[in-house]
């Protein structure tokens, strides 16, 4: 039984080890280089030299650093609670029995399906000054001035929210309409029975029941909404004039102008931050249950 | 009022802002992919057109084509890696007990939403020291580790469904465990293996941030690169050859989400978010 055993461990092993070779090569390894790297003023046609932690205290002074964070912080907050409360709407909608579920049920699937790099270029468009369709309503419609979405921060901020929500609501409706169908029916016919209203229904049912599935999604949506990059970076570079400028997007920046010792420190920190959420996503989430 | 038709309306209007939330931007992207110019929002009028589709794909310096190529073998590489890699894992994980069991899955877990951010400039350093920057490896390794552990998840979700009474029977027959999960496990949960391809291959034909670094022209850019790169030769953006071009990429995307979204759900709400 013992030689059976060992002969176990080993093929498991033997079995697991592609994929965990491929990790650590292409992950693990890195991320410990880039911390490695983040001790070091290495930057392009330089000498490298070892300067301890001076690149995190330099950053730390940056008021370059601090823009960043609180853009991406108030993006993540905002963006995350739009899509909650349009997610848990759409999720609601979508358990109902009516003619069209099947339809939204279909179409669900579109903003998801297009490359971010693509969803970000056709919002470019929406937002666009003259050939905008948001401008062209609001001109048409004389509900107001047009806007210039792109060109001042708090334009910026909206529209890259707006196009961020419009990404990942799908997402978050699918999350959340699994976590519907896990509540019993016979929960909602007990209280129709006891004549409770819809929104008591919700309130008491619902959303005390859904708040597991809940609760790992706003983990998960935030961890990645904290690193986000390539909607910024096509939508508006990280402008104007720096106020879309995202944590990834500086740490990128960095990299880009030769600067890899500053670039690394950067990328450590967003690391650090998103492994915190990541953290509690795994205990939130109960995986450990479901092997 | 009475609650059946407050609920009525609600459902009515909840699915007239769905419909035109999630259609709107793309109605656009295909109307604009199909006009000469954008002067009839200024009151001319609209002149449909193919032209714009024809530019893109017969201008030989715009790339389209290349980039689609490139997108399209590297995408389709990844998957089959990563199903084959995250295949045998899930199968060690969900058939034998060995330290790391519980361990080695949830780490996988944390690092499949580290941002890229944190290893993409070390990669661009050793894949300049290897000389590989601006070939397909470049990509196709980082994107092989960076979406296994999603696949993983997925495959370990529909493993644990088949009985293991099944390889034991098999073990007592004399196969051996490669045939068990080549010719068992495998056949038994193709759907699973299809919602890891495409959940796969829709993750590495969305990346950007290490196809911006990693490589530098037409040769290995995928799509995503091409789409945020594409410029005007004039200043002003060309938004009809542009939409065109996205629309050449997406309609092909949508119609295989729609085709296959059975797949598409069961691996997002397996693989990543549990309730």
């Amino acid at each position: 039984m013992k030689i059976k055993k060992n002969g176990e461990i080993r093929t498991a092993y033997f079995y697991i080890s592609p994929l965990l070779t491929i990790i650590l090569l292409f992950i693990l390894i890195p991320i410990v280089g880039t911390f490695i790297n983040s001790l070091y003023r290495d930057i392009t046609y330089l000498p490298s030299r070892f300067t301890g932690f001076t690149n995190y205290v330099d950053l730390i002074k940056l008021s370059d650093f601090w823009n960043s964070f609180k853009f991406t912080t108030l993006f993540t907050v905002v963006s995350v609670s739009l899509e909650t409360v349009l997610g848990i709407s759409f999720a609601l909608l979508l358990k109902e029995v009516f003619t069209g579920r099947s339809f939204l049920r279909t179409i669900l699937l579109i903003p998801w399906a297009i490359p971010t790099a693509i969803s970000a270029r056709l919002w470019q468009l929406m937002y666009n000054y003259n050939y905008g369709l948001l401008n062209y309503f609001l001109d048409v419609t004389h509900t107001g001035a047009k806007v210039n979405w792109l060109g001042t921060a708090r334009g910026a901020f909206w529209a890259i929210t707006i196009a961020d929500v419009w990404k990942t609501t799908p997402f978050m409706t699918l999350i959340l309409l699994a976590g519907l169908q896990t509540i019993p029916d016979e929960l909602y016919e007990q209280a129709m029975v006891d004549n409770a209203t819809m929104w008591k229904r919700f309130l008491y049912i619902t959303l005390p029941l859904l708040r597991p599935a809940l609760v790992v999604a706003l983990i998960f949506r935030t961890a990645d909404a904290l690193r986000i990059f390539d909607l910024v970076y096509v939508l508006t570079g990280g402008g104007p004039a720096g106020s879309t400028r995202t944590i990834s997007i500086l740490g990128f920046h960095y990299f880009v102008n030769g600067d890899f010792g500053t670039g690394s420190a950067v990328s450590i920190i967003i690391f650090l931050l998103v492994f915190i959420f990541s953290f509690f996503y795994i205990r939130a989430g109960r995986f450990k249950e479901t092997l | 009022m009475k609650e059946a038709n407050v609920k009525k309306i609600l459902i009515v209007v909840g699915t007239i802002f769905f419909t035109l939330f999630v259609l709107i931007p793309v109605i656009w992207m295909l109307f604009v992919s199909l006009t000469k110019d954008l002067g009839f929002l200024q009151g001319g009028g609209v002149n449909l057109t193919l032209s714009n589709y024809v530019n893109i794909i017969s201008n030989k310096n715009l790339h389209m084509l290349d980039y689609l190529k490139n997108s399209i073998i590297i995408s389709t590489t990844v998957s089959f890696l990563v199903i084959f890699i995250a295949g045998f894992g899930a199968y060690a994980i969900t058939r034998f007990n060995f330290p790391g069991k519980f361990t080695i899955p949830l780490m996988m877990l944390a690092i499949s939403i580290f941002p890229q951010i944190s290893i993409a400039g070390y990669l661009f350093k050793i894949e300049s020291n290897l000389r590989l920057i601006n070939t397909y490896p470049a990509l196709i390794f980082p994107y092989t580790a960076w979406t296994a552990p999603l696949a993983l998840w997925i495959l370990i979700s529909y493993f644990s469904q088949i009985p293991r009474e099944l390889d034991e029977a098999a073990l007592v027959d004399g196969a051996n465990r490669k045939n068990i999960l080549l010719k068992i496990v495998f056949p038994l949960s193709v759907p699973g293996l299809i919602s890891a391809f495409l959940i796969v291959f829709i993750a590495c034909i969305n990346e950007l941030l290490f196809a911006l670094l990693l490589t530098t022209d037409y040769r290995a850019q995928t799509i995503s690169v091409g789409i945020t790169l594409f410029q005007g030769l004039h200043g002003e953006i060309p938004w009809g050859e542009l939409m065109a071009s996205a629309s050449l990429v997406t309609v092909p995307l949508i119609i295989l989400t729609l085709f296959l979204q059975k797949y598409i759900i069961s691996g997002l709400t397996r693989g990543g978010v549990k309730g």
